[in-house]
């Protein structure tokens, strides 16, 4: 049973993580363009089967998979902003629907491609550490760690870069940020592009340890804004944070309760803390 | 008296909006609140409204208590505010505004016998005429009539200011609160702005005005209130309040240093 | 002159069927039609009160569900079965509209959580296997009797089925067109123009918001109390959220400022896929293209190019 319990645990800080990381980008893109992105989780999906055909099937390494994939989501993030979000800045609705035709688009692009058939890698890493009887998947660590390295990077750049400062300026007061030289329109794009790197990149680790389906962008971007709404919006760690807040407890919560409703929990507890507590639960007011 | 207001006090977190602030209006009158930005004026407003809810104090309306009202409550009662940036739609003409705005009068007209007119439009018939006559008034009042076909997005941000004070009038308000309504007009729209209030207090309306411009002020208000971080420095008749001791230096003083 | 193109397109609705001979047409007519009114209704709540529900499925599915289940497994009579539904569907309305506005909810948020109300609901029917049948969906076979002089007809044919669809366009175009011209089409419009000034002008907003969403959703009800005797099959995906956003599209292919154009919306976009010979995933790919042109390119819709904006009076 204890062995169980850890063993969701520590899945559950993984998926955890990668929910985490598409909800940095929605929270950035948000903060910085007024936008709540779900084509995010497209982009997540896309970054996974990029990762997928470049490993299997051309037969790169891994990590230049990852990255090439990577690169590829970013250029296509960068398309969509100058072709499409650029138009509906600090538009909140419209943003929200151009963002959903996105993901229907991109979501049937590669059901057309590479069809609904599940897709798997064969083992990247294989083996596992055995750390005091429990059996750690190496690739499961190795992930988990790469995420945690890219979002405390993020986060140091964040406060430690000039980019970084103008973004966070820029977030807290657009008209002052601009008086102080900051470009806003450039920094709107950089800052959704670098977004849809992040969410390339959570799909291009997630490829390596689970199925690929088309419909996991979905999924996985509900599972973001879950989370970056748990941790208020706007929050960068927070969004790490909440994301595995949310892993975890479907992790534990699977082992206690009924799976089918596994989603609905999460549901229930989202709606629960925008009503209660709108700010999220790492917010200040 | 027709509204009390005593010891209004508000606070956000650690902040005191409006401390302690007591004062009263009588029919008929014209009163200002003025004051320097972040003095208190508009969250008085806004409490009286309803639209903020008071930490301490009491709300008088005509013998009534109406602290913890909503604010819609507020309105039908007859206390109506204004907004310093009118909200309006682009592609709708005064009219379309005039008319989104007439909802009280039938409420007030026909309660419950509204639910008739879903499946019998012709039941309001009169109503609506009387409405479509309140509306011609008010544009003739406000000085909009020329305009009433025109789109919100081809007028003049006076005229902006101008609909929103005619929508406010389409509620029958006893007490209209304005909030700024001389904020970013030119010259001479103050002076037309001037007029129409005076109309509006002959027409039977009692008025409480903010703004920080004094001129416009001294000349309209029989009697003032100034604001100074959130207490009440003075009140009595504009000119006394204009000249005493405490405003010259909470208000112009700090102004002309 | 616009004011009467909704009756001209009515008596020629009501002639077209001297003229179509096919019944592969009437299908696409008739979906267009029962599609058409869930996007009429959905406008109620988003083009007229600036309220964007991601709900609307989820009303659709549940009163199809309870009228087939009513129907099928009780035996109940049809028109019976209609009243149940629509009387759970607008508990539902009110109690997710109260939360969500008592809350003050508003665009994102408000959208986030009438999506997390919707999906709980599907997954309770997916999850209901005993009573809903789970994911593999409900065959409804039963067909619903009209009396007529000459004893009971049966609803089937496609015909039949035709003025069916169209009959419930009208009933729940005549619903809104009311709402609209009375005095609650102006609180609405004041909702929509500001909260604040609204509530300022005596708008009960929590009321007239309430209002809004609980008509609007029991009409998308009567819809799918419909649909599902018009399929003869019910499925979970009645209630996706992607069913919500065939409806948003829809409203802003036709126009989100009147009333007609989500009509035309609804029947451009169910007729698209079969006009041109599309497969799944292409009419998905270009429902998303749609979504977004109208969005950037023509924000008032096919009716809004020929008309003034009227919506708010």
């Amino acid at each position: 049973m204890i062995q169980l319990i850890i063993g969701q645990l520590l899945n559950g800080a993984i998926v955890g993580s990668l929910y985490g990381i598409v909800a940095l980008g929605i929270t950035l893109t948000f903060g910085i363009t007024g936008i709540v992105n779900f084509a995010l989780g497209a982009f997540m999906m896309l970054g996974a089967y990029f990762t997928w055909y470049g490993y299997e099937l051309i037969g790169l390494p891994y990590p230049i998979a990852v990255i090439v994939a990577v690169l590829l989501v970013a250029t296509l993030g960068l398309v969509a902003d100058l072709g499409l979000f650029r138009f509906t800045r600090n538009n909140l609705v419209n943003g929200l629907l151009v963002s959903i035709g996105l993901i229907s688009i991109i979501e049937a692009s590669v059901l057309l491609t590479w069809t609904s058939t599940p897709k798997d890698l064969s083992y990247v890493l294989p083996g596992s550490l055995r750390v005091g009887g429990i059996l750690l998947p190496k690739i499961k660590l190795a992930v988990f760690a790469v995420l945690l390295l890219v979002i405390a990077s993020t986060y140091l750049a964040l406060t430690r870069t000039w980019i970084g400062r103008a973004a966070f300026a820029y977030a807290q007061n657009p008209e002052a940020a601009a008086l102080m030289g900051v470009k806003t329109n450039r920094l709107q794009t950089i800052v959704t592009v670098y977004s849809t790197a992040l969410a390339g990149l959570g799909g291009a680790l997630y490829a390596s340890l689970y199925s690929l389906e088309p419909t996991i962008g979905a999924y996985y971007v509900l599972k973001a804004v879950e989370s970056a709404i748990l941790a208020g919006i706007g929050n960068t760690i927070g969004a790490l944070v909440g994301g595995i807040i949310i892993g975890i407890s479907e992790g534990i919560g699977s082992v206690f309760l009924p799976t089918a409703f596994r989603d609905a929990y999460g549901m229930l507890f989202l709606v629960l803390i925008l009503l209660f507590k709108p700010s999220g639960l790492l917010g200040s007011k | 008296m027709l509204f009390e207001a005593r010891g209004l006090t508000k606070r956000f977190g650690g902040l005191t909006a409006v401390s302690d602030v007591s004062f009263g209006i009588d029919e008929g009158e014209i009163i200002g609140i003025f004051g320097p930005n972040g003095s208190g004026k508009t969250t008085t407003l806004s409490l009286i409204a309803g639209m903020l809810a008071p930490t301490a104090g009491d709300l008088v309306w005509q013998g009534q208590g109406i602290v913890g009202r909503r604010p819609f409550e507020i309105a039908e009662m007859g206390i109506v505010k204004t907004f310093q940036n009118p909200q309006l739609f682009p592609e709708l003409t005064v009219l379309d505004h005039m008319r989104i705005a007439s909802h009280l009068g039938f409420k007030r007209a026909l309660g419950a016998r509204r639910l008739f007119t879903l499946v019998w439009p012709w039941a309001a018939a009169d109503i609506e005429s009387g409405a479509d006559a309140k509306m011609k008034d008010m544009l003739h009042l406000c000085r909009l009539t020329e305009a009433r076909n025109e789109k919100a997005a081809a007028l003049s941000y006076g005229a902006e200011k101008m609909l929103g004070v005619a929508m406010a009038m389409m509620c029958d308000p006893k007490l209209l609160l304005l909030d700024e309504p001389a904020s970013g007009l030119g010259q001479e729209e103050i002076v037309n702005l001037e007029a129409v209030l005076r109309d509006l207090r002959a027409h039977g309306v009692t008025l409480c005005i903010i703004d920080h411009k004094v001129g416009f002020l001294g000349r309209l208000a029989d009697r003032s209130i100034a604001l100074a971080h959130g207490a009440m420095i003075a009140q009595g008749a504009t000119r006394d309040v204009l000249a005493s001791d405490a405003v010259v230096e909470a208000y112009l003083g700090r102004k002309h240093a | 002159m616009m004011r009467f193109v909704p009756l001209v397109a009515l008596a020629c609705a009501l002639a077209a069927p001297l003229f179509i001979r096919s019944d592969s047409t009437f299908a696409i007519v008739t979906f267009g039609l029962l599609l058409a009114s869930l996007a009429v209704s959905f406008n109620l709540i988003f083009g007229f009160t600036g309220q964007l529900s991601f709900f609307h499925a989820a009303s659709f599915g549940v009163a199809a569900y309870i009228t087939a289940i009513l129907v099928s497994d009780y035996r109940w009579n049809f028109w019976l079965a209609i009243g149940p539904a629509l009387a759970t569907v607008a508990m539902l309305a009110l109690v997710v509209g109260a939360i969500c506005f008592r809350f003050k909810l508003r665009e994102f948020y408000f959208a986030v959580v009438t999506m997390a109300f919707s999906e709980m609901i599907r997954l309770v029917v997916v999850n209901w296997n005993s009573v809903t049948n789970g994911t593999l969906g409900m065959t409804v076979t039963a067909q619903p009797t009209l009396w007529s002089p000459s004893g009971p007809v049966a609803l089937s044919g496609a015909r039949v089925w035709y003025y069916v669809a169209l009959a419930v366009l009208v009933v729940t175009y005549v619903v809104c067109q009311r709402v609209l011209a009375s005095w609650i089409g102006r609180c609405f419009a004041a909702i929509r123009l500001n909260e604040q000034l609204g509530e300022t002008l005596g708008v009960n907003v929590f009321l007239y918001k309430l209002l809004s969403f609980v008509i609007g959703s029991v009409l998308a009800g009567l819809v799918g109390c419909f649909y599902g005797f018009y399929t003869g099959f019910i499925e979970p995906q009645y209630l996706s959220i992607t069913q919500s956003l065939d409806i948003i599209s829809m409203v802003l292919l036709g126009g989100v400022s009147s009333l007609f154009g989500p009509v035309i919306g609804g029947l451009v976009l169910t007729a698209l896929p079969h006009v041109i010979d599309l497969t799944a995933e292409l009419r998905i790919i270009l429902y998303g293209a749609i979504l977004i042109f109208v969005i950037l390119v023509m924000p008032r819709g096919i009716f809004g190019l020929f008309e003034r904006p009227h919506h708010a009076v």
